[in-house]
């Protein structure tokens, strides 16, 4: 066969547009037969971030849901002297228009000594103890007896480590402004003079009751699961890639698959190599964090009420959740990885994956969820809502004794499913090594 | 001759091409290499050489017949026959981030050796593919002839009676690719059977006891090379080769 062309007319170099336009349709072709070009560019806009960013707003409006159906208690206490308007209650307890919604359940009035014992009223870390309440409203004297309604004070005493007294606290301070301005102008209306020169209701001051140290757990509680999480995510992401596909670039694969062991053996010790490395890279976290919270706090001028220990209890009682939680990442990310044929692929297979994790540790930072029975259930979640209750300091046995057998179940059958996958990679059919065999033998007969 | 250390049976490998197609890379094999025997597998890409080595290392499994390294056979045993093998070829690599000394190490302690036995036996392989200079240094900083001659400890480390080479020599300059043949010939004087595929016709020529020709997954001729120029009537070996090619596809067309 000649190579020489038929048609010997003068070749034309092609404009510096069509040549761009030529090399850029060329780039673009090579660029779309690459998987992971396709799976970043395509699938994963297409596909995994908006479900993920759907399920966020589902979780979030759901979460509002929750709040808006969540009834407070508020216990309404004056001192002997103090004339609390008959309305107050009423006003309190739900906004005009949102019937249902939002609802403060109102305790009927009644006389304490002073603030004292109006603190002592509110319901500390969820305790159960019926004669308590999420906040406490003191209504005091303001020394105008001979004018009744007008100089009233009040005091709003609230834990803000207690996410349904913040919430009575937002109500609160929500509604009785409103209620001081209506009462303040049917007083003026009365005594037929300006409302602003009475002040009927003062709105005083809201009264944290928690503790420094408390607020300082509070705050720990929200950062450190979700860091909990993504740093076993970001601490497996590597192992598990390098020690998948990254073995089968460095071509030592088929060497360690000569070692005179069982194959499980192999693909355990690979799994729990990447899981030794996720719970280092986890642990130095959490303790350089926990360690220098404190110090970004004063930094980060979040003010002097906020007092950071670091929680030894609580990472020792998270310890054992944490250890599985890595086994099941661990075993996840190392069976994905296995399903790459290079680093690089492996890399672009485990993005999104980590994204499935990271997304809904992020649901941590919501307010107002809490473990529950059924929350348990879920990896992941579990996780981070079973360490931030041990940060508050709850005690939830039943929640964590589920968490810990639904971290068991699923890293068993991460495990299971991992070691599948890296079996199959080493075993006869649909290996790596027989489809490159196959592969080298379908092009031999092409060309023969 | 000594008893048979690699035999093969009737072996057979299909493989579903990623195309949807199937392949038959093995169709019957049979094959016998003794103790003390090198042993030329020859063919051309696709033949089914590596095929073969590769269910002989236990890294793929026949999907018929049968194969025993030194009496045992790979697919009921693989464990115990990847202990009476040494296995190397261009996909065996080394791990970059070990030097040679813990590699041979990692490889000792899996093959079961007692710490002082493995201390001993690591030195003893150090010394002799001289590898003082380089026995701590990272593999991944080695040249390929130093890495060669790590990857032959490797293989060597627990004395195989038989050895798999596949390809042993691609990739080598001609001092690196002197020494393996040095090698492979001392492994023979051993009393090692040694299985080697190759592509490179002049070192079967010099090593081989004897010669197996393969081609589509069948062997087409098996024995000394001098027989083999008997039964084509030619004098070297890649005219013995593109003859006995040539014949068979004119058979099967």
């Amino acid at each position: 066969m000649s190579a020489q062309r038929t048609d010997r007319t003068r070749t034309i170099t092609p404009s510096v547009m069509r040549a761009t336009w030529l090399v850029a349709r060329h780039e673009l072709v090579s660029a779309f037969r690459d998987r992971q070009t396709t799976l970043y560019a395509v699938v994963v806009p297409v596909v995994l971030y908006p479900f993920l960013f759907w399920a966020m707003i589902q979780g979030a409006f759901f979460l509002q849901g929750a709040r808006e159906r969540t009834e407070v208690e508020l216990a309404l206490v004056a001192d002997s002297r103090a004339e609390v308007p008959n309305e107050l209650a009423d006003a309190l307890s739900e906004d005009p228009g949102r019937a249902g919604l939002d609802r403060i359940d109102v305790a009927p009035l009644e006389r304490v000594a002073d603030a004292t014992s109006a603190r002592a009223r509110v319901r500390r870390n969820g305790e159960d103890a019926p004669e308590k309440s999420d906040a406490v409203l003191l209504v005091e004297d303001g020394g105008r007896a001979d004018s009744p309604g007008e100089g009233v004070g009040s005091s709003l005493f609230f834990d803000s480590t207690d996410p349904e007294s913040e919430l009575a606290r937002t109500r609160v301070e929500r509604r009785l402004p409103e209620f001081a301005a209506s009462l303040r102008e049917a007083a003026a209306e009365a005594r037929r003079t300006d409302p602003e020169e009475l002040a009927p209701l003062r709105v005083e001051v809201a009264v944290d009751v928690a503790a420094n140290r408390e607020r300082g757990a509070y705050l720990l509680s929200f950062l450190l699961p979700m860091l909990l999480v993504v740093m076993t995510v970001l601490g497996a992401f590597y192992p598990a890639v390098d020690m998948t596909a990254g073995e089968r670039e460095r071509r030592t694969q088929e060497t360690t698959l000569l070692l005179p062991v069982p194959r499980a053996a192999v693909h355990q010790g690979k799994i729990l190599a990447v899981c030794a490395t996720a719970i280092i890279a986890t642990g130095l976290n959490l303790l350089a964090l926990g360690f220098s919270a404190g110090h970004l706090v004063a930094l980060a001028q979040l003010g002097p009420e906020i007092e950071i220990d670091l929680p030894f209890q609580a990472f020792a009682a998270i310890a054992p959740l944490a250890l599985l939680f890595a086994l099941f990442v661990s075993a996840v990310l190392t069976g994905i990885g296995a399903l790459a044929r290079s680093f690089q692929e492996g890399q672009a297979l485990l993005g999104p994956v980590q994204m499935v994790f990271i997304l809904p540790a992020m649901a941590g930072v919501l307010p107002g969820m809490e473990l529950t029975p059924g929350l348990a259930c879920v990896p992941v979640l579990n996780v981070v809502f079973a360490f931030r209750g041990l940060l508050q300091g709850r005690s939830m046995p039943l929640e964590y004794a589920i968490t810990a057998v639904s971290l068991v179940v699923c890293s068993a059958v991460a495990v299971v499913i991992a070691m599948r996958i890296l079996s199959r990679e080493s075993a006869p059919r649909g290996s790596w090594i027989a489809r490159s065999i196959g592969r080298a033998r379908a092009a031999e007969e092409d060309s023969i | 001759m000594s008893a048979a250390a690699i035999r093969a049976r009737g072996l057979e490998k299909t493989y579903v091409d990623p195309r949807g197609g199937r392949v038959e890379a093995l169709r019957g094999l049979d094959l016998e290499c003794s103790s003390g025997e090198i042993f030329g597998l020859l063919g051309q890409n696709g033949a089914g050489k590596t095929t073969t080595l590769r269910i002989l290392s236990t890294t793929l499994s026949p999907t018929a017949g049968s194969a025993e390294v030194d009496g045992v056979d790979v697919a009921r045993d693989p464990i115990e026959a990847r202990r009476r093998l040494g296995f190397l070829s261009g996909t065996t690599g080394l791990y970059p981030r070990l030097s040679p000394r813990e590699t041979l190490a990692f490889f000792g302690r899996l093959h079961g050796f007692e710490k002082d036995e493995l201390d001993a036996r690591v030195e003893e392989l150090v010394r002799a593919f001289a590898m003082e200079e380089f026995a701590d240094r990272r593999c991944e900083g080695l040249s390929t002839g130093q890495r060669q001659r790590v990857s032959i400890a490797r293989a060597v480390l627990h004395d195989p009676p038989v050895l798999v080479l596949d390809e042993p020599t691609t990739g080598l300059d001609v001092l690196a690719s002197s020494a393996m043949i040095d090698f492979i010939e001392s492994a023979r004087a051993g009393g090692t059977c040694v299985l080697l595929s190759t592509h490179v016709l002049s070192e079967a020529e010099r090593l081989c006891d004897r010669i197996g020709i393969l081609h589509g997954g069948r062997l087409l001729a098996c024995g000394p090379l001098d027989e083999l120029r008997e039964k084509t009537g030619k004098v070297w070996l890649e005219d013995v080769f593109k003859e006995l090619v040539q014949h068979a596809r004119e058979t099967t067309r």
